[in-house]
């Protein structure tokens, strides 16, 4: 037997739970957002300090996505399209990454490629010196953000309908053009979505940059190091160069959704990379 | 307890019950004057201690240390650095910490002393917010030469070797406490600005290499 007031209940919990799950997520960015006067703001989008730091970050970014792109898409169609032994080991391998903190990656990069480092004294022979350059930086990005691409390529290679690359091989495509031209622009959809999260990751890497690569204005210093390191000197300058970051990941987050939608009939989320839903009917 | 990275592995030790976050003195003046609870603040400079003094948010600051700014490179010292000279040879990967925080402070000033600010700072690789960071750029090696606190050196012995910096060129470090007005504590928070200035808390302070305030 339900009672009137029972079967309001439910609907009024609801609205409750949705109101406070919203709030508790848009408060933040609400008061960074208005807490200087918008002049201010604009203002410190145009400090040379968050110049400087939009460009290293766009420069270090850009170069870390074409390599993730450039080796990521044919190791996540390989590792889909091939079964081994101790494959399993491989996809942890590449997932570890994803469940390291930020903090013990830039560590690890350190004990590996600084200069006292495994291969410190190799890279030494070669006269390479990553140790305060933007290529540690993009070494940084590398290590923390591809991970999200490649599980996302794998996946999305996976869902694919392996009878499609038979039949382009039975009409004489190679294996390469096999993945170029059948499996890449079938996979489009999960492979945008699992770019644009691994490319908002980067944008947004802290942890690994700060210990791998220091800080220093218009060379190591991303936007998020620049967050950090005007905290303590002015805090109006960070919070613009933090509101600038969300500007620009939200932007991120739109076009993958955008990305998406033109494959798939109903996206309700952000897609998690390599969603299968990319084969529903549009 | 909001207290100088500088004072990480001293302060334990005085009073190993007090809760306490350490951090670059300017990040904690930050911290206390957007609200964060703290009962005492612990600078590493008499600076942060008497702008939040200015502004009514702390009791007056009380200098109850001293400490000496030095060189440290790494055991190895790639970059042959002898003296404070040194750092201005091309191509030496030099850490200090920003402008805000009280070490970059006094490393700037020991550059102005010794008239050699331009060619020191344009050997800076990176810019650290405290100055547990510039010990660890250095103690790893990714850096040649940091300017840290004697009592870091300390810390980090064993990983890095001491420079000593002449004495006309030394700016005096002074570490100031003060009680935090907004603190739930004002007691606690008074009994523990007594423990670090009674001889039990100097002597621990002089063994971890300060000098007297």
């Amino acid at each position: 037997m339900k009672t009137p007031a029972f079967r309001l209940a439910l609907p009024v919990a609801v609205t409750i739970l949705i109101t406070v799950v919203l709030a508790f997520l848009l408060l933040p960015i609400i008061a960074l957002v208005t807490y200087q006067p918008v002049h201010d703001l604009l203002h410190g989008f145009g400090t040379k300090v968050a110049t400087d730091a939009i460009l290293v970050s766009l420069k270090t970014n850009l170069i870390s996505f074409a390599v993730m792109i450039t080796l990521g898409t044919p190791f996540g169609y390989v590792l889909a399209r091939s079964r081994f032994r101790g494959r399993s080991l491989v996809i942890t391998v590449v997932e570890l990454p994803l469940v390291m903190p930020p903090a013990v990656a830039g560590l690890a990069l350190l004990v590996a490629f600084g200069r006292f480092g495994l291969l410190g004294h190799t890279l030494n022979i070669l006269g390479i010196d990553l140790a305060f350059t933007q290529a540690a930086v993009v070494i940084a990005i590398l290590f923390v953000a591809s991970p999200f691409y490649l599980r996302g390529a794998i996946a999305a290679f996976e869902a694919l309908d392996p009878t499609l690359l038979d039949v382009a091989g039975t009409l004489g495509a190679g294996p390469v053009r096999r993945m170029l031209r059948v499996a890449v622009p079938l996979a489009a959809g999960g492979l945008g979505a699992a770019a644009a999260v691994g490319f908002a990751r980067g944008l947004g890497e802290f942890g690994a940059t700060i210990l791998f690569a220091g800080s220093f204005q218009g060379t190591t210093q991303t936007l998020p190091l620049a967050v950090y390191s005007l905290f303590e000197a002015n805090l109006d300058q960070a919070v613009a160069i933090g509101v600038l970051l969300i500007i620009v990941s939200a932007a991120i987050l739109l076009t993958s959704k955008l990305i998406v939608r033109s494959w798939t009939s109903s996206p309700s989320t952000s897609p998690s990379p390599g969603d299968r839903s990319i084969f529903a009917p549009s | 307890m909001l207290a100088a990275a500088s004072l990480t592995k001293v302060f334990p030790q005085i009073d190993p019950n007090a809760k306490y976050t350490f951090g670059g003195s300017g990040a904690l003046e930050t911290e206390i004057e957007q609200g964060a609870p703290a009962d005492v603040f612990a600078a590493a400079s008499p600076k942060q201690p008497a702008a939040l003094f200015a502004r009514g948010l702390v009791d007056k600051p009380v200098e109850f240390a001293t400490n000496t700014l030095v060189l440290i490179v790494p055991r190895s010292n790639p970059a042959h650095i002898n003296s404070v000279t040194d750092i201005t040879k091309p191509g030496v990967k030099l850490v200090i910490c920003n402008a805000t925080v009280p070490c970059g402070d006094y490393a700037r000033t020991t550059f102005q002393n010794l008239g050699i600010t331009a060619a020191a700072m344009s050997n800076v690789v990176s810019q650290t917010t405290d100055v547990t960071q510039t010990v660890a750029e250095v103690a790893t090696g990714q850096a040649d030469v940091g300017f840290v606190y004697l009592t870091d050196a300390k810390a980090a012995e064993g990983k890095v070797t001491v420079i000593r910096l002449p004495a006309g060129a030394k700016p005096g470090a002074k570490d100031y406490i003060a009680v935090v007005k907004s603190g739930k504590d004002q007691v606690a928070a008074r009994t523990f600005v007594q423990t670090v200035l009674s001889p039990t808390g100097q002597t621990k302070l002089r063994a971890a290499g300060f000098g007297k305030p």
